[in-house]
């Protein structure tokens, strides 16, 4: 595990990833274990969902169409719409946050740096670990979701199910990116981080608020997490322009990463 | 010699604030040369242009014959360093951080690792977070040193070291300098570096005052010396002895600074009974003081 930065960076999370595939499996597991309850009390929930105002619902629910009646709609609710992205962005965004700038503001960057490494293989190195992480996870997630849903007689499309996972690791990544291309910049964990989330926190709301408000409508497609979810990924799966369009932003940000950090001065 | 190190009108600002200017540094191959100052003086600055951490403002450095922006994969290659602010992975024992950077190196002796470890008396089998200070130095050291590299640049190397590691330090130096390897190694205190160099380049708030031979150096320091006598002497004897100033004789105490050698200061006191000698090594103020001859420099 200590052949190169990207396999001495996923060992130094190793302990941080189990802790997090805890959690995800956890997470995913509980959702599937509690959906019989869910299902044989299904006319009491979709009373109170269909007595929510449209403008919860497309909060809480990313404006899916989907209801409680089928395990699809339970999954896309339940998970989906919220928790799944909101652990994995927690998780790629500390991940690229840490990547390069982590390392700089304790101070192993110049130790690391005095290898005859070049500075753009580092960041690609942290990046190809942050990869490895978020779909390592996001695999876990849906395997456990799988099982866990067989086991209780979950009558869900696992491959759709499957997709909308992708859908979210690459929203993630993407999230993840901003995060590392900030942190490339400027070097600040606290900075990129910062953005990171501050951006993810305003994509969400212009996603989750532009169909009802005007004034954004035309602003939605701004919205990273618009491509995450816009095409509904449980009920109707992976659109490919959406998925372009993610793998596009990761890829500019990786690009703006390299760039960015090969140009600067080290701070001490 | 070939020249290993050279520097041409290197300047470094941070914004406004001054880094450092026109430096003009020539290190060549098989010789030591320390660079003094007092801190914030540029020292490090210097080293991180030389490891392109950060990048001139003008001017430029030249390693192995190659520029030290353009082709420091290659050059780092080729050197060991070890920062002044040294921050290991705590994670790590200190046999695998080793590990990790010889496998990014490429692969080492890991029997001159052993050899190193054993010389510096260095248990690599602990966990760098569980190590002190000057534990931790000794991993910094022998990872600067365990490539066997044509050049060593070392950021104040001997702070942490106990006597005993900073004498396997000399010694270690002088074996990189009999194999024809170059070191450039910084310090702002004069006596733990100058008998391993052959050269110092003195810097002050930015600007090289000085590049001089050690021993041309040391010839030129003042000196604080005290001389407790048995009983009181009378003060004429120590009045207008070569190099010797500032002359005060109480209580059976002399007191003075010498310039250059103590031959003339000694004799004349030896025709009285003396029980003790001190004398203080010149800081590195001092040997600046000796330099401009006044106090319009001690900042």
């Amino acid at each position: 595990m200590l052949r190169n930065t990207f396999l001495r960076t996923l060992r130094d999370q190793r302990k941080s990833l189990f802790w997090w595939a805890f959690g995800m499996v956890g997470t995913s597991l509980y959702l599937a274990l509690f959906y019989p309850v869910i299902r044989d009390n299904m006319a009491n929930y979709e009373k109170i969902l269909q007595s929510m105002p449209e403008s919860v619902k497309s909060i809480f629910m990313a404006n899916s169409q989907a209801s409680l009646a089928t395990a699809d709609g339970y999954i896309n609710i339940e998970l989906f719409s919220m928790v799944a992205p909101i652990l994995f962005l927690v998780f790629a965004i500390g991940v690229g946050s840490a990547a390069v700038a982590g390392e700089e503001e304790k101070g192993t960057l110049d130790l690391l740096l005095a290898n005859p490494l070049s500075r753009w293989r580092i960041v690609v190195e942290k990046f190809g670990a942050m990869v490895v992480g978020t779909v390592g996870l996001g695999f876990l997630f849906w395997l456990t979701l799988f099982v866990g849903g067989k086991a209780v007689g979950m009558d869900a499309n696992f491959a759709r199910v499957a997709e909308a996972t992708v859908s979210v690791v690459l929203l993630a990544l993407a999230q993840g990116s901003i995060a590392l291309a900030v942190g490339s910049a400027f070097g600040k964990r606290g900075v990129a981080t910062g953005m990171a989330s501050g951006l993810a926190f305003a994509f969400y709301l212009l996603n989750a608020l532009a169909p009802m408000v005007k004034a954004l409508k035309p602003y939605r497609k701004l919205s990273l997490w618009y491509y995450y979810i816009g095409n509904d990924p449980v009920m109707k799966g992976l659109k490919l322009s959406h998925v372009g369009v993610l793998v596009g932003v990761i890829l500019v940000l990786l690009a703006v990463a390299l760039v960015a950090f090969d140009r600067r001065d080290l701070s001490v | 010699m070939r020249p290993v190190i050279h520097t041409e009108n290197l300047t470094k600002f941070y914004g406004k604030q001054r880094g450092v200017l026109d430096l003009d540094i020539l290190v060549e191959s098989g010789e030591v040369f320390g660079f003094l100052g007092p801190n914030g003086a540029g020292k490090t600055t210097t080293i991180r242009v030389l490891l392109d951490f950060i990048r001139p403002t003008r001017g430029r450095a030249v390693i192995f014959g190659l520029d030290a922006q353009e082709q420091s994969t290659e050059i780092r290659r080729r050197i060991g360093y070890l920062p002044g602010e040294l921050e290991l992975y705590e994670k790590l024992s200190g046999a695998e951080l080793l590990r990790y950077f010889a496998n990014l190196r490429g692969g080492v002796d890991w029997s001159y690792v052993e050899e190193l470890a054993e010389r510096f008396d260095c248990d690599l089998a602990k966990h760098i977070r569980s190590l002190s200070r000057g534990n931790k130095q000794k991993i910094g050291l022998i990872q600067a040193f365990m490539n066997k590299p044509e050049l060593l640049i070392l950021d104040e190397p001997t702070s942490g070291l106990d006597p005993l590691m900073q004498h396997e330090f000399a010694h270690l130096i002088g074996e990189v300098k009999s194999e024809g390897r170059a070191v450039f190694v910084s310090s702002h205190i004069m006596p733990e570096v100058e008998h391993i160099c052959d050269h110092v380049g003195i810097i002050r708030e930015g600007q090289l005052v000085a590049i001089e031979d050690i021993e041309t150096l040391k010839g030129r320091a003042i000196r604080r010396l005290e001389i407790h006598f048995s009983s009181s002497v009378p003060p004429e004897p120590f009045a207008n002895l070569p190099g010797v100033q500032d002359v005060l004789v109480a209580d059976g105490i002399l007191r003075c600074t010498v310039k250059g050698s103590l031959d003339a200061v000694i004799k004349a006191a030896a025709q009285f009974e003396v029980v003790n000698i001190i004398s203080q090594e010149p800081s590195l103020e001092e040997i600046f003081l000796a330099y401009y001859g006044g106090g319009d420099h001690a900042a």
